[in-house]
């Protein structure tokens, strides 16, 4: 049993003014396992980032279904759904969408605002993520005081704080110089590396090979 | 972190935002509370002038007379079973549990004497009192100051040959002076004779009252202990007038109170005064309502107008709260927190704000100078009103924020 199932998911964009009817997927089915590391590559406006926020439970398809440990995620109603992306889902944004109000360690505890758990503890667990991605020292910064390959992290830490199974990142190098991209890479293998399951939307060739399986897509459909 | 530790971040990283829409909602509460201090100050000042100008209870002997009049024509009544009112009467006003709202008691004995071969209505009035509900009155003279002084009110005065028309450019012919005593020269008569026999008894002239339009036009006035043995009524009298302090206007209760203390009387309101105060403080009422009422609608919209435009500037943010797990009902809780600071500060920003104007703005409205006090009671008042206007005005955008698409918000920049 695959641990993430996509099945024959297709979105269509109703026509919405001046704007045509958009068909972004069509019939997408892709399986991954556990700690498997998959990356998603294709041209510009194939829907790779469509999939992902399909797959991150944020982005309802107009056919199809996703099951993820076997949780069928759009049969869930919506707040159920809020209560799956904290708990089964972290999400890697290309832009990593930080708070610039909070520092690195508020960032990271963010996840655990709504959550039923003491202030120490949420402290440790965020100061324990931000020593997964390299950010020990750097709890009290604000993001911009942070380098762009930092901010990258912290957003990794937010992510994975709940220690979710599965991992989704958007294009999380995209915006970075390549040494800095590889040191985001390597942050993603040693998670990987503990068991935590990664499907990544990359345009970047070097990254994808570090990737157990790559799958394309073009204009909507699996390649 | 909290839920609310994301409010208060994000109401210290948008302080000029916050303090602007603590600002307009202390703005649209403050002139509320003024309106309403200045109101009901201004308003019990014109209550309490209005009680004053004249009597709006009147007291008089119980009795089971039947009016008999006929098209204009009077008849005189039958009465029959008459409970005379004393004079311990008047004094017994002052027992009931509402006292402190009687601000004049006036007793009066009335009766006919003959005048210079004429039937005149004489009245028996303690002048201090009299005087003081008959604010109206403009006496060309002096306040009576013994038993043989009267005042006599101008048809009455006409009629007994008491005074000349005279022209404005004539001085007066008398100088008196007196509490009702106005500027001579205002008067278009002048007294020829000062002297006065009333019921074969000689009385000086103290005063003539200027035309009222009222009864009092045909009336002499003589002091009430003089007139009652004048008429050989001693310790008697035919009404008392009271002028009660109408303050949240327990008139039916005062008339109750005054009944049951003389029980041999019929006590009744002037409806008519009645009436006329509480149209003028309703009236005043509903322009301060209406005020505010106004203000505090500009001021709804400001904060509706900020909120939804704070809420697009945060469409991203409230995205990716959103994208990492955050339930409607979280964002919901997270924006409210924000609206209730927001609006508890504007609210007890504008309870002071709106107290200490109206204390300073009073003295331009009202000739009573009164003392600054904080009314707490207004003060929570104020805070819950800030906090329903800051909800009610941003509902709206705080559920359009919860209802937002996570995937689209993302991608909002």
């Amino acid at each position: 049993m695959p641990f993430l199932k996509i099945e024959k998911v297709t979105k269509v964009y109703e026509a919405n003014g001046a704007s045509p009817v958009v068909r972004v997927l069509s019939d997408v089915d892709v399986e991954i396992e556990e700690a498997e590391f998959v990356c998603l590559m294709g041209p510009s406006g194939s829907g790779k980032s469509t999939l992902l926020t399909i797959v991150g439970a944020m982005n309802h398809p107009t056919e199809g279904r996703v099951l993820v440990d076997d949780i069928d995620i759009y049969s869930l109603s919506d707040e159920r759904r809020a209560d799956f992306r904290r708990e089964y889902l972290g999400f890697v944004f290309q832009q990593h969408h930080l708070m610039p109000y909070l520092n690195a360690l508020e960032n990271a505890m963010l996840p655990l605002a709504t959550a039923e758990m003491n202030t120490r503890e949420k402290r440790d667990r965020a100061a324990n993520a931000l020593a997964r991605v390299g950010l020990n020292g750097k709890a009290l910064r604000l993001p911009n005081q942070l380098s762009g390959g930092e901010q990258g992290r912290l957003a990794i830490a937010r992510a994975i704080i709940n220690e979710p199974p599965l991992i989704l990142a958007d294009e999380p190098t995209g915006s970075l110089d390549t040494k800095t991209g590889a040191e985001i890479m390597e942050v993603f293998l040693n998670l990987n590396a503990q068991g935590q399951t990664v499907f990544m939307v990359t345009h970047n060739a070097e990254n994808s090979a570090l990737a157990h399986r790559i799958i394309n897509i073009v204009d909507g459909r699996i390649g | 972190m909290r839920i609310s530790t994301l409010a208060f971040a994000n109401l210290r990283r948008r302080k000029g935002k916050a303090v602007f829409l603590i600002i307009g909602i202390a703005i649209g509460i403050g002139t509320g509370v003024a309106l309403l201090s200045l109101s009901t100050s201004i308003k019990e000042e014109i209550g309490s002038q209005l009680d004053r100008f004249g009597a709006n209870i009147v007291v008089v002997p119980q009795s089971n007379s039947l009016s008999l009049d006929y098209g204009g024509l009077s008849v005189s009544s039958v009465s029959f079973d008459v409970k005379q009112l004393r004079t311990e009467d008047a004094a017994s006003v002052l027992q009931i549990p509402y006292a402190n709202r009687i601000s004049n008691i006036s007793p009066k004995l009335l009766g006919a004497v003959r005048v210079e071969g004429r039937e005149v209505l004489l009245a028996g009035v303690d002048f201090d009192s009299e005087l003081v509900l008959k604010r109206w009155w403009q006496v060309a003279g002096k306040k009576p100051e013994n038993d043989q002084q009267v005042l006599v009110g101008y048809e009455a005065a006409r009629a007994l040959s008491l005074i000349e028309p005279t022209s404005s450019t004539q001085p007066p012919h008398v100088s008196h002076g007196g509490s009702h005593q106005h500027d001579e020269n205002q008067f278009q008569f002048k007294i020829v004779r000062n002297h006065l026999t009333i019921a074969d008894q000689d009385h000086e002239i103290a005063g003539v009252i200027s035309q009222t339009g009222g009864p009092e036009d045909q009336m002499i006035f003589g002091s009430l202990g003089h007139v009652q043995r004048l008429l050989n009524k001693p310790g008697q009298l035919s009404l008392i007038e009271v002028s009660a302090l109408c303050k949240d206007c327990p008139i039916g209760d005062i008339v109750s109170q005054i009944s049951e203390q003389i029980p041999h009387a019929k006590v009744s309101a002037i409806q008519q005064s009645v009436r006329a105060r509480s149209e003028t403080v309703g009236r005043l009422t509903r322009f301060s309502a209406a005020v505010s009422a106004v203000v505090l609608v500009i001021g709804a919209l400001m904060i509706f107008t900020t909120m939804t435009g704070s809420v697009i500037e945060r469409t991203k943010e409230i995205g990716v709260l959103r994208a990492i797990g955050f339930r409607r009902a979280h964002i919901i809780k997270g924006l409210l927190i924000e609206v209730s600071v927001i609006g508890l500060l504007g609210g007890l920003l504008g309870w002071g704000v709106g107290l200490l104007a109206s204390w300073m703005a009073l003295p331009y409205f009202s000739e009573t100078r009164i003392p600054f006090e904080l009314k707490p009671v207004l003060g929570i008042v104020a805070m819950a009103a800030g906090l329903i206007i800051g909800s009610i005005s941003s509902f709206y955008p705080i559920v359009r924020a919860s209802r937002l698409d996570p995937s689209e918000a993302v991608r909002y920049v």
